[in-house]
């Protein structure tokens, strides 16, 4: 399934991408004068994740609501990097992801593709330089979302890390420079970046609302982004500010609406403590998005909206963790329960909010297997992918039940 | 005396008893491969290094980073007493540079034995030991 999976070239220019990519890999290693350990630093990894979903009422990751349930949430990812020089780490991953959207061949993408030249390194900072395809350092998780070993649980919280629009936030095409800062205990990190993002189909399907006779299509324009976080003691406590501004074109692809520009101006707050046996995680995002230039004076629209979670989880044993975690988000924050949107006939009120209470177990017997579970009880549908359900069939109320199992090397 | 005080006091000695054991260890230290000049690091120069964030060191080589298994006792004693962090934070900030791209894993080894050998024959090699068990094949390195 996996070599099927990723026999699938169907896509020209995301070929040349990868051969390109490849090449990079494969020169920079010849190019270098000959050192013996070069390819000794050559490293090659990758995962593989299965869920089986089971929901009442809506579908969530595909038909999750009927028969046995869904299986189409599967992550499949592998990497290779190496160091030509001292300073330099090259790195490229593909990934193929189906999340119940119509990737049913499981095309693979380029995640990221990147130089990450340092700088500096001495006893007090290093600082470096990363060109290429970059994962947007946003949050406490948004770097490694797709691996199910780096998150907290099987789905992160949606309100700050939706997978509804997730390609708003993902990565982009361009330049980032980091500053690492080493205090008595702890470092203050620091990065800056700018570059092209890469929507997908999920951003212009998420946009196509409220008519959803829009074939909207979007391409990503210069947009930049910056974290600064603050590390104390090897990583107890952890603080971070993050703000991006994401933008992009937007086509209509009707002539009467025209064509126009999309903004997304979100910035998050992540706090987290972690002892020996326990983690307390809060994060709380502001998400500013701006549609503007259309034709039509009523589709240009800003809307502010806000998203926070807190979010405990606890070593049971010694290889188990549980967690429990609150999670909420308003589309609109000067119309949280979506009242006034279903009074101006623009849509159901649940669909702008959702707040979601989530349990979830973990069973990681080695660091390659992991095993989770989770409940979610969810009030509202602000953040279910439009293309798993019709939205007149969506129910205020619903729960799901997930299971994942994952594999890393 | 009463004999909740004598359960108390029973207590107490076995955890004073429990402790002394845990310090009868043999304290782990930071060895390098000779190629390094031996000196002294900060700890959170160190803690850099072995969370794979700084990819030199100090001289400007190379930095090659091993470890034992998570679950390793002397790994445990490594992370906690000299990095002040534990083996599955590790384990997690590894896996969150591998996976983004940012930074590559360090290299295991299965044995005290093998983790002497490599740093001593890889240049820019980076590892711990049990004070008794170093030899003259690798260097120490303080760390401040």
């Amino acid at each position: 399934m996996i070599a099927s999976a990723f026999s699938q070239w169907s896509n020209q220019p995301r070929r040349y991408l990868y051969i390109a990519a490849l090449s990079v890999v494969t020169m920079s290693g010849s190019v270098t004068p000959a050192h013996a350990d070069v390819f000794d630093t050559v490293q090659a990894h990758g995962f593989l994740s299965q869920a089986l979903i089971i929901s009442r009422h809506n579908d969530f990751f595909g038909p999750s609501s009927r028969d046995a349930g869904s299986l189409e949430y599967t992550e499949i990812g592998a990497n290779v990097s190496m160091r030509p020089t001292n300073n330099l780490l090259v790195s490229a991953q593909v990934l193929s992801r189906r999340a119940g959207d119509d990737n049913s061949s499981y095309e693979p993408r380029l995640d990221y593709g990147l130089l990450d030249y340092q700088l500096f390194a001495n006893d007090s900072r290093v600082s470096g330089i990363q060109v290429g395809r970059i994962k947007h350092p946003f949050g406490i998780y948004n770097q490694t979302r797709d691996i199910a070993f780096t998150r907290p649980s099987i789905l992160l919280p949606q309100s700050i890390y939706f997978d509804r629009t997730r390609s708003f936030g993902l990565a982009s095409d361009g330049v980032l420079f980091y500053n690492e800062e080493r205090l008595r205990n702890g470092i203050v990190y620091f990065a800056i970046e700018g570059g092209k993002p890469n929507l997908n189909g999920d951003a212009e399907s998420a946009l196509s609302l409220p008519s959803n006779d829009l074939s909207v299509s979007m391409n990503g324009r210069f947009s930049t982004l910056a974290q600064i976080r603050y590390e104390h003691d090897g990583g107890r406590m952890v603080f971070a500010f993050s703000a991006a501004d994401v933008n992009a074109n937007f086509n209509s692809g009707v002539d009467e609406v025209g064509d126009g520009k999309f903004k997304f101006q979100p910035i998050a707050l992540s706090a987290q403590y972690n002892s020996a046996d326990w983690s307390l995680t809060a994060e709380y995002a502001l998400r500013k998005r701006k549609i503007s230039g259309l034709d039509i004076a009523d589709l240009n629209q800003s809307v502010i909206g806000d998203s926070w979670y807190l979010q405990y989880d606890r070593r049971l044993f010694a290889d188990w963790r549980w967690l429990v975690r609150y999670d909420v988000m308003a589309n609109d924050w000067h119309d949280r329960s979506g009242k006034q949107y279903e009074n101006d006939n623009r849509g159901p009120a649940h669909s702008r909010f959702a707040r979601d209470l989530t349990l979830g177990l973990k069973w990681q017997p080695r660091p390659s297997l992991l095993l989770s579970a989770e409940y979610h009880n969810i009030d509202g549908t602000g953040w279910i992918p439009p293309s798993d359900n019709k939205s007149e069939d969506l129910e205020r109320h619903w729960d799901m039940l997930m299971f994942q199992a994952s594999f890393l090397f | 005396m009463p004999r909740g005080m004598k359960v108390l006091v029973s207590i107490v000695m076995l955890l004073l008893w429990g402790g002394q054991a845990a310090h009868a260890h043999e304290s782990v230290v930071l060895i390098a491969n000779p190629s390094a000049n031996p000196g002294n690091m900060t700890r959170e120069t160190v803690r850099a290094i072995f969370a794979m964030r700084q990819r030199t060191l100090p001289n400007g080589e190379a930095a090659h980073v091993f470890v034992l298994p998570d679950k390793h006792p002397l790994h445990e004693r490594f992370t906690k007493e000299i990095l002040g962090v534990y083996p599955h934070q590790l384990r997690l900030s590894w896996d969150r540079l591998v996976f983004s791209g940012t930074g590559q894993a360090p290299n295991e080894v299965g044995s005290i034995e093998e983790m002497r050998q490599r740093v001593a024959s890889t240049p820019g090699g980076l590892g711990y030991l049990e004070k008794g068990a170093v030899d003259d094949s690798v260097s120490v390195f303080a760390v401040e």
